[in-house]
């Protein structure tokens, strides 16, 4: 990937947390190589990735989060510009990197193909063009293959780094991107792509060194998702998540009802008791570590973060 | 049902990911049937509860009949697509013979990997929209599009496709590369570049794979030019006068620059943009917002506070869109609507909306 490493404008000393809580599961988080950062698109899943590599920064870690989307946002969270590719450093052991998936494919084919002439032919051939284009599990086998490299250091004009938070792509299903490394490498015989998927096959398959955190929301599509996300995980992977994060729930203890009450009031309850209910199937069907976090009053930007970061937190001790 | 909306004979509901297209879509379709037209409305991945009211939880990929009361004169079916089981209809509906088909869908390629194609979903919704578009069973069909991650994904996916499936790299791995016993030719035969790509792509994907590739390919030949014939034909159906496209957005300031892109996309590529709608609008609250009380936990002054950013939004897309365009708003429900009533109830809000225009 793109050797340059942005400086981060301000150097805002940010306080370093107190240390994690014996039990909490940001302590078994700190411990992992790689994050996977999983949900429908629209329920928070940058926020909570940059929730998360702000937490773990300030624990200690060196973290790194990436974002897989065409649309940047995640910078404008971390409060930096956009990383356009590159690594950007947005706060003391926190770097953030956006990529598109064909950029870590081509990267492969630069890797591969050493001169430079060829490489560029190649990537610019049709032929190239529609065979990445028509099979998206050899991108996302390359994704997960670019957070190994990072993880291990092996990512060339990278910084050194503990732990890789992906902010996992929108599209498909959290378990086809997971399950992608094992497809690629059982198709592949031998060669480098094959070495590299098996070792991230590994990597996916090795609870101590990664972890899956799934994001929803309290509403019945993204649970069901989320429920059914864990079926799959278990059946295919062998693996329960480690972390449900439950985003975006309106505050608890809405008022009785009461005569002259206002619109908002009453919404306030009846979306809430709809949540309560989404709350209540989740917490039946899946055993393991959960955090609740608000729905917050601030746009897409540092403050929602800040706020975020400390009800994660309040959560995990 | 009389309404300043003129009805098309296709409607596409088209828009992010999330944004509740279903929903509107069966809302949509429920209405249409109200005012006496016979209708279709083909969705995908609806929700359970959604699933159960539309009666498609059985089985994917075939019509059912929307129970509506006798007062209702139109009739309304809804489908659930499966995009495996189209593709398998597919296959064995175009190949040539059974020992073609056999060996298509038993290959381990598509057996694996085909059901992951990039736009195969997008691809098998078109082609059974031009089915049932051409059975002309309904008087009025109203499509639901995938999620994707993009709105406009939808558009390009059948191109992408069958450029896919029609590709050099095909050609390639099924004339130059393989002789007829499926080993591979002599790298010579293909000159610099091709002896590069080769060994990339043997480093890359892996011989047997590309073996797998190479015979899925050369069985399904004789299809290609079927594919190929019916995704052009799909694509004027999409640009015709039949069909207009209703797109829905999610409230607030964020999802602006998304629905303006969207917006103008289609109609530079000569589809005719309907009405936009912002759906799940914070509604006003009869309250001022307060963030202070809303980060303290009180959800009305939360709930306010939100209605406002959601009204800035409406005005901001109202502006940039211009007065031509009708926009409407639905606001975010107490409880999302999921049995035919609260359809019904939904039906009714959008159908004052549509009166309006
Ligand atoms: N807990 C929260 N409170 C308020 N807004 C939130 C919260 N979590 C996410 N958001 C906002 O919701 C929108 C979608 O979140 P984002 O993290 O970008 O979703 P995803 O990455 O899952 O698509 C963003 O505008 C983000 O700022
Ligand atoms: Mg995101």
């Amino acid at each position: 990937m793109p050797a340059v490493v942005k400086q981060r404008i301000s150097r805002r000393p940010r306080p370093l947390a107190t240390g994690l809580g014996e039990k909490g599961v940001l302590t078994q988080l700190a411990g992992r190589r790689l994050l996977v950062v999983t949900g429908k698109g629209g329920v928070g899943k940058s926020a909570v990735a940059a929730t998360l590599g702000t937490l773990l920064a300030r624990a200690g870690r060196r973290a790194l989060v990436l974002e897989v989307d065409p649309r940047e946002n995640v910078h404008q969270m971390l409060d930096v510009p956009p990383s356009g590719g590159d690594i950007v450093e947005a706060a003391e052991r926190l770097f953030l990197q956006n990529l598109q998936p064909r950029q870590v494919v081509d990267q492969l084919v630069r890797d591969r193909v050493r001169i430079e002439l060829i490489a560029r032919r190649i990537l610019a051939s049709p032929l190239y063009h529609n065979f990445v284009e028509g099979a998206p599990v050899l991108e996302e086998a390359a994704i997960l293959g670019h957070c190994l490299l990072l993880a291990e250091g092996r990512s060339r004009g990278a910084p050194p780094l503990d732990v890789v938070v992906l902010d996992a792509p929108a599209t498909g299903h959290g378990v086809s991107l997971l399950s992608a490394p094992s497809l690629v490498s059982a198709a592949i015989a031998a060669g480098p792509l094959a070495e590299l998927t098996g070792e991230v096959a590994e990597l996916i398959g090795d609870t101590e060194r990664s972890a899956v955190v799934v994001v929803t929301q309290a509403e019945e599509m993204p649970v069901t998702e989320a429920l059914e996300l864990r079926t799959e995980l278990a059946a295919r992977l062998d693996r329960s998540p480690e972390l449900l994060v439950v985003n975006q729930l309106l505050p608890g203890g809405p008022p009785r009802p009461r005569a002259g009450e206002s619109a908002a009031a009453k919404l306030w309850r009846r979306r809430r008791r709809l949540q309560d209910h989404e709350v209540g199937r989740l917490a039946a069907a899946w055993p393991g570590r959960r955090w609740e976090l608000p729905l917050l009053p601030f746009d897409r930007g540092p403050e929602l973060i800040e706020a975020l970061a400390a009800a994660a937190a309040g959560q995990d001790a | 049902m009389t309404t300043g909306f003129e009805w098309p004979r296709l409607l596409v509901v088209v828009g992010a990911g999330g944004v509740g297209k279903t929903t509107l879509a069966a809302a949509l379709g429920l209405l249409s049937a109200r005012g006496g037209t016979d209708t279709l409305v083909m969705t995908f991945d609806p929700s359970h509860r959604l699933k159960d009211a539309l009666g498609v939880g059985a089985e994917a990929g075939v019509e059912t009949r929307v129970e509506l009361g006798d007062a209702v004169t139109g009739r309304l079916d809804a489908s659930l697509l499966d995009a495996r089981r189209t593709f398998d209809g597919l296959v064995d509906r175009y190949a040539p013979d059974p020992a073609a088909r056999d060996r298509i869908l038993g290959n381990r390629f598509y057996r694996h990997l085909a059901g992951s194609l990039a736009g195969i979903l997008e691809y098998m919704a078109v082609e059974r929209l031009l089915e049932v578009w051409r059975a002309g069973e309904h008087e009025r069909i109203i499509l639901d599009t995938p999620p994707t991650r993009q709105a406009l994904d939808f558009l390009g996916a059948p191109r992408r496709m069958v450029s896919f499936l029609e590709s050099g790299a095909i050609k390639v791995s099924t004339r130059r590369w393989f002789v007829d016993d499926g080993r591979l030719r002599g790298a010579r035969a293909l000159g610099p570049l091709g002896r590069r790509f080769e060994s990339f792509l043997d480093d890359v994907v892996g011989l047997e794979l590309l073996r797998d590739m190479g015979e899925f390919f050369q069985a399904f030949g004789p299809l290609y030019e079927g594919f190929r014939q019916r995704a052009r034909q799909v694509e004027q159906l999409l640009v015709s006068r039949d069909t207009v496209f209703f797109l829905v957005s999610g409230a607030g300031e964020e999802n602006v620059p998304d629905t303006l892109f969207f917006a103008r996309k289609l109609e530079e590529t000569g589809h005719h943009l309907g009405p936009v709608l912002v759906n799940r609008l914070h509604p006003r609250a009869g309250l001022a917002a307060d963030r202070e009380a809303a980060v303290r936990g009180d959800g009305a002054a939360l709930l306010a506070w939100l209605a406002e950013r959601d009204a800035r939004g409406l005005e901001h897309l109202r502006t940039l869109l211009g007065p031509e365009r009708p926009l409407y708003d639905l606001p975010l429900l107490p409880e999302a609507p999921s049995e035919i009533q609260s359809l019904a109830r939904l039906a009714e809000l959008l159908a004052e909306r549509l009166r309006g225009v």
